[in-house]
């Protein structure tokens, strides 16, 4: 991202030409969609899952779009499985532009009850594996033409909810990175984050389905966000693209919350 | 076509943001309490092909405001998104301020969003929903000597659009934040002008930022932009920072 250019969005161009995205928890939900959505503005999507069956599937989605989409088997908790990732960007595409944390793990569970396993896999798939990412990334862009790097964290990482634990505490923590990363390479990598809130993805729904009252969690979420309403995948995905383009050439460090207005409720 | 009302759309970002609705095909009402300059900005973008007409406001007059947007609701019979841009700046500290500046500063960086809100809000509303953007401050969240009044307004205005945003949600109208630091074009750009070394200035603030340059107009417009389009559909109530992650880092 060249210092000083100046955004050019005008409706209807294409915000990623030639750029080379890798997106991680790609296979379903925010990052399927996010993959469609960048490609569509021009990427070849690098498409990072644990699941091969559902990252094939987002690749094929985009293939049949024309775009330019490779599936890569990765499980971000693991370091070299995301140097692996970065490696093949560069070896498939020869350049990263975007790196999109997406993956997460979700589980709930108050402080005591909340077991060391529990808290491991969390920071590990939540935290560490953003860090193991943007550590591989980072030369990467500055060797190239610079970066951008849009990191996902969630309403829970700046305000508390009951039986988040380990998941708040890793989503907190994304933040903290994220303002590093915009601080110490401000010129060529800017670093944002997305914070969602309640958004209608097969995870949110293996999440809520697994509750004794699920219906009545699902009416007082509506109720309660000031939009009345979930979110959806592709709302993500565009503030994702905001964030990732020259749209945002000018926002790094920075917290956007995709939430329908409920970071803003008491 | 979307109509999109810009206060203090008559010169620095102001203008910025409405020469950006209106070369992404909107309509865009230019207003400003500078009736001649107003219309200027709107004439050149009419001599462009694209729209734009011109509202004389002052934004601390209740009356004005309220007649600026029946006026519009008469004219085009809806209201699709409102940015409030008009803004002052004085330079005193918290014990040097007068009562004076206070009050100016107050009046129109606070007071003049809110009376927009206020009679805009409902507008948007009847249209079936729409978008509301505020330009605040990095200095809304951090401080910098010197600047007591405007720090207090932009501060405050942060929390205003909260509050406009979870009110009106439910009716489809966003509200949200946009929060510049130094650009090329906004009060910063006119303050440096008239320095003893602007150069020098324009310097300095860029060495304190991340991003070790400034931001400019068109960055801060694409920001609003954004807020304004359906890319935008779920955010309501946030601060979005433009300011080369300038609030990110601490000073040493």
């Amino acid at each position: 991202m060249a210092a000083g250019s100046e955004p050019n969005d005008a409706r209807g161009r294409q915000q990623l030409a030639g750029k080379v995205a890798l997106i991680t928890g790609a296979a379903s939900g925010q990052g399927a969609a996010a993959a469609q959505l960048f490609s569509q503005h021009g990427a070849a999507i690098v498409v990072v899952d644990v699941n091969d069956d559902g990252a094939r599937e987002t690749v094929d989605r985009v293939a049949r779009d024309g775009g330019r989409a490779t599936a890569v088997h990765g499980d971000v908790s693991i370091r070299r499985e995301c140097d692996a990732m970065v490696a093949a960007a560069i070896e498939t595409y020869g350049r990263l532009d975007v790196l999109y944390n997406n993956a997460a793990i979700q589980m709930s569970g108050r402080l005591v009850d909340t077991t060391e396993e529990m808290w491991d896999i969390t920071i590990a798939t939540n935290l560490s594996a953003i860090f193991w990412a943007c550590r591989a990334a980072i030369p990467v862009m500055l060797a190239g033409e610079g970066g951008t790097i849009v990191n996902t964290s969630s309403t829970l990482g700046q305000q508390g909810s009951e039986g988040y634990a380990a998941y708040g505490a890793a989503k907190a923590g994304l933040i903290a990175l994220t303002r590093q990363i915009a601080v110490e390479y401000g010129p060529r990598v800017r670093a944002n984050v997305i914070a969602p809130g309640s958004i209608d993805t097969p995870r949110f729904r293996k999440v809520t389905d697994s509750r004794d009252d699920a219906e009545r969690f699902l009416a007082m979420l509506e109720r309660t966000i000031p939009m009345h309403r979930l979110g959806v995948a592709d709302d993500v995905a565009r503030v994702a693209l905001f964030l990732a383009s020259d749209a945002s050439a000018y926002t790094s460090g920075a917290v956007i919350p995709c939430d329908g207005g409920l970071a803003a409720f008491r | 076509m979307r109509v999109v009302v810009v206060t203090g759309g008559a010169s620095g970002l102001g203008e910025a943001i409405a020469n950006r609705f209106a070369s992404d095909g909107d309509r865009v009402v230019v207003a400003d309490v500078d009736e001649l300059r107003a219309r200027q900005v709107a004439d050149n973008l009419t001599a462009a092909g694209l729209n734009a007409e011109s509202e004389t406001v002052d934004v601390t007059s209740e009356g004005e405001v309220a007649a600026m947007f029946d006026s519009i609701a008469e004219r085009h019979g809806r209201l699709d998104a409102l940015v409030c841009s008009a803004a002052i700046e004085t330079r005193s500290s918290v014990v040097d301020c007068t009562d004076e500046d206070w009050q100016q500063v107050l009046d129109v960086n606070l007071k003049g969003p809110f009376l927009c809100c206020k009679h805009g809000l409902p507008a948007i509303a009847n249209t079936g929903g729409g978008a509301v953007v505020l330009l605040g401050s990095v200095l809304g969240a951090i401080a910098s000597p010197g600047y007591a009044a405007y720090c207090a307004s932009k501060g405050a205005l942060a929390n205003l659009a909260k509050q406009a945003a979870i009110e009106h949600a439910a009716e489809h109208v966003r509200v949200n934040v946009v929060s510049p630091s130094a650009t090329d074009t906004g009060l910063f750009a006119r303050v440096a002008a008239r320095s003893d070394d602007p150069g020098r200035m324009l310097q300095m603030v860029s060495a304190n930022t991340p991003m070790q340059r400034l931001g400019t107009g068109g960055e801060v417009a694409a920001t609003v932009a954004f807020l304004c389009s359906s890319g935008a559909a779920f955010i309501s109530g946030a601060i979005i920072p433009v300011d080369g992650a300038m609030a990110a880092r601490r000073t040493v």
